[in-house]
């Protein structure tokens, strides 16, 4: 059974070069692309006006951005290596909060995640320093209990936060794997990448329950609904595709151009319908919702 | 006199790993002792049978002879050299020989002190015999044979051939190493008393051409011809360029199937290259345009003569073609910019001021030329590219470089250059390079690809003279 999305708006040009990450809070949408800019768009309003623009603070462009789930805090990943900390204010506006940079080189950070309550950054390296092989994408559980990382070589590890081990290292993917997510309670873990098909594995078991095919190019971004009932995700062909993760089918499929689609979010629920966003290298951020019915 | 400098310069080349030739892979050593063998007895005389002259007319000098030897003297020689091995051999002689004139093999301790002041010795004639005294004696014999045969072929093509591509790598086993082909090749120019580019042969070539055009006034060899192949030429004052069949000019990176034949003729086997000669597409297209290659960085004479096209015809477009990797990026950069780190600052601080190319255009590979996935429509510039074997990972050094090539100027948030900084943000992205021999995966091949994009860019600019 299929859904219906409707486009709400498209900000075009939203950035002069390929958007790479966009990170939403409850209010606001934070969007990083190859400029040295951080822009931050109203999600309340109809138009997604411009709210702040964070000028200059990569200046070789930016290429993770992640904001705390339940805190206003944000992290952004330049491609001269630094990570920087940002904090939204009381009055809405974002500051810089502090930078990562100790003994940085370029590259040795590369994908990132904020934990929920905002006080942990996770973050995979170039060189593998997790078992060799570059770490292409990072998720942290909603609860903070895990960490998963995906690798060039196929590798994916789900780690314990407590105990710092390795509780599984999943097998299935054999190319590169370029995003991983969990879903909202932590049930189930999304992977996906050069294979084209999405796999999901239970968190617990480490088990592989489903793989999901359709993508016809590589999957760049991956991620879950506030409910977990559905799966967002984006290939390097720009199509992005929405699965419903009860009965394992894509139920929508849209396009954002032809070029890589390398980011994809749902918004937090605030509203009766779902909405979600695209960004890649269009330059154009566009927003979708649920069509009422 | 040519030969012998030449050959000292290639001695050095061959010998200091910093001083390689831009192309070379690297030298195995282990062969430099293997096949000395074959130098070693080079001056043991066996008392020929029959003896045959390599060159009569100039006898006992070592000069240029008193007619200037041309093209058609050189072939003449050679040929009658051949011809009389074959009557050697039809009339079953007990033994062939060719006289050679060589420095090469004289050492610094056979020329005693006097000579060794840095003056040019005199040359020594050797014989080679077929059959010699052993194993080695025939395997210089073949060698020397299949030198002249080879010169024969490419004085008669008009076309020029590098020592190392087309001769060495022919017949590597046969040859043993590069110094091997060297030394022979120098010797019959001084045999003949011309100098090694009168043979057609070069050293390790840099920047080759090939296509519909002529530099005039020049020698027959270089007017009036659909050129196959040919060194990048320094254009003298007063030379002038004939391109009005010139529709686009084509810089690419490197030597690759099916370019590699229809310029140098470059060829580990002879089936290969026939069939890409004859590619009905390759003629169709390089009639219509001019494709130079560099070999990697380009060379001053390259990015000058490239210059000089675009100062003679402004109105052609030109392209370039180059890995979608950090260095094929650099490369393009030093085509367009010279050295570009110092371009967006300040011109004049360019390694050579004003050997630049504003107006070359980027036509590939980018990132987008592999992004396609199999049923889209499946025509060439569309076919699937991302899962075949090209496609590689970066390496810690290109991601370095990629890295130090984003705080250029030009790849700068406000540069002249986005299309650049982009995509080697999107290599960085996903981790990947691919060389432009990927195009030719695609059905068609890389001639097809090409064919296609230089028809969207040429549609392009027809629209807007249109407008005009």
């Amino acid at each position: 059974m299929s859904k219906q999305y409707l486009t709400l708006h498209t900000l075009s040009g939203a950035h002069p070069s390929d958007i790479f990450a966009l990170a939403p809070t409850p209010k606001s949408i934070l969007s990083a692309s190859g400029s040295s800019t951080i822009h931050v768009h109203d999600t309340t309003q109809a138009d997604f006006p411009l709210l702040q623009s964070l000028e200059g603070i990569h200046p070789l462009g930016i290429h993770h951005l992640a904001t705390a789930r339940d805190v206003r805090r944000a992290a952004s990943a330049g491609f001269e290596g630094k990570v920087k900390i940002w904090s939204e204010g009381e009055d809405g506006a974002w500051k810089a909060n502090g930078e990562i940079s100790d003994q940085l080189k370029p590259g040795d950070v590369w994908a990132i995640a904020l934990s929920a309550d905002g006080k942990y950054l996770a973050s995979s390296s170039i060189n593998g320093k997790i078992n060799g092989s570059f770490g292409m994408c990072i998720d942290l559980s909603r609860d903070g209990r895990f960490t998963a990382s995906g690798h060039e070589n196929g590798s994916i590890y789900v780690f314990d936060n407590d105990t710092g081990r390795l509780t599984h290292s999943l097998a299935g993917l054999v190319k590169p794997v370029r995003s991983v997510a969990f879903s909202p309670n932590t049930t189930l873990l999304a992977a996906a990448g050069d294979s084209r098909t999405i796999a999901l594995y239970d968190v617990k078991s480490g088990e592989q329950i489903a793989n999901l095919a359709g993508h016809g190019s590589w999957v760049l971004t991956l991620d879950w609904s506030d409910t977990g009932e559905y799966l967002l995700s984006g290939s390097h062909e720009g199509k992005a595709r929405i699965w419903r993760i009860e009965t394992r089918q894509c139920v929508a499929t849209h396009s954002h151009g032809d070029k890589p689609l390398w980011t994809a979010k749902w918004l937090p629920k605030s509203t009766r319908s779902e909405m979600f966003a695209l960004g890649g290298g269009n330059n154009a951020i566009s927003f979708y919702r649920e069509a009422a019915g | 006199m040519d030969a012998v400098i030449d050959s000292d310069a290639d001695e050095l080349l061959f010998e200091s790993p910093l001083l390689s030739p831009p192309d070379s892979q690297s030298w195995d050593l282990r062969e430099e002792y293997a096949d000395d063998d074959i130098l070693q007895d080079y001056f043991d005389d066996s008392r020929p049978l029959s003896t045959f002259e390599l060159d009569d007319q100039c006898e006992g000098s070592q000069g240029p002879p008193t007619v200037v030897p041309t093209r058609d003297w050189v072939i003449g020689r050679i040929e009658s050299m051949l011809e009389r091995i074959v009557d050697g051999l039809l009339t079953e002689s007990e033994q062939l020989t060719i006289s050679l004139k060589t420095c090469s093999r004289l050492s610094r301790r056979e020329l005693g002190p006097a000579q060794d002041t840095g003056t040019i010795p005199t040359p020594k004639d050797i014989q080679l015999s077929y059959p010699g005294n052993n194993a080695q004696d025939a395997r210089r014999f073949t060698v020397v044979v299949r030198i002249l045969e080879l010169i024969h072929c490419c004085l008669i093509d008009g076309v020029v051939m590098t020592k190392r591509y087309n001769m060495y790598y022919r017949h590597p086993d046969l040859f043993g190493k590069q110094s091997v082909v060297d030394r022979y090749v120098d010797d019959i120019a001084r045999t003949l008393g011309v100098s090694r580019s009168l043979l057609n042969v070069t050293a390790a070539a840099k920047g080759l051409i090939a296509g519909n055009f002529s530099i005039l006034p020049q020698t027959p060899f270089r007017s009036n011809c659909f050129f196959k192949g040919l060194l990048v030429p320094t254009m003298q004052a007063g030379d002038t360029l004939e391109m009005s069949c010139v529709h686009w000019i084509l810089v690419i990176e490197k030597e690759v199937r099916p370019f590699v034949a229809s310029m140098i003729q470059l060829t580990h086997s002879q089936a290969t290259f026939r069939s890409v000669l004859s590619s009905p597409l390759w003629n169709e297209l390089g009639i219509q345009g001019l494709i130079l290659t560099a070999k990697g960085y380009p060379d001053l004479v390259s990015r000058k003569f490239l210059r000089e096209l675009a100062d003679n015809s402004p109105h052609i477009p030109m392209y370039a073609l180059v890995d979608l990797d950090p260095d094929g990026m650099h490369i393009l950069s030093t085509y367009k910019y010279g050295s570009l780190r110092l371009a967006h600052e300040d011109v004049a601080h360019m390694d050579i001021p004003g050997v630049y190319l504003p107006n070359l255009q980027w036509l590939g590979v980018q990132s987008h030329h592999i992004n396609r996935a199999p049923g889209n429509e499946g025509d060439t510039a569309t076919a699937a590219l991302a899962d075949v074997q090209g496609v590689m990972k970066l390496t810690a050094r290109d991601r370095k470089k990629a890295h130090h090539m984003l705080e250029w100027g030009v790849c700068g948030e406000h540069g002249s250059e986005p299309t650049w900084r982009a995509e080697l943000q999107r290599l960085l992205m996903l981790n990947i390079k691919a060389e432009m021999q990927i195009l030719d995966e695609l059905r068609g091949g890389l001639v097809s690809w090409l064919s296609y994009q230089l028809e969207v860019m040429q549609g392009g600019s027809a629209d807007d003279e249109i407008l005009f």
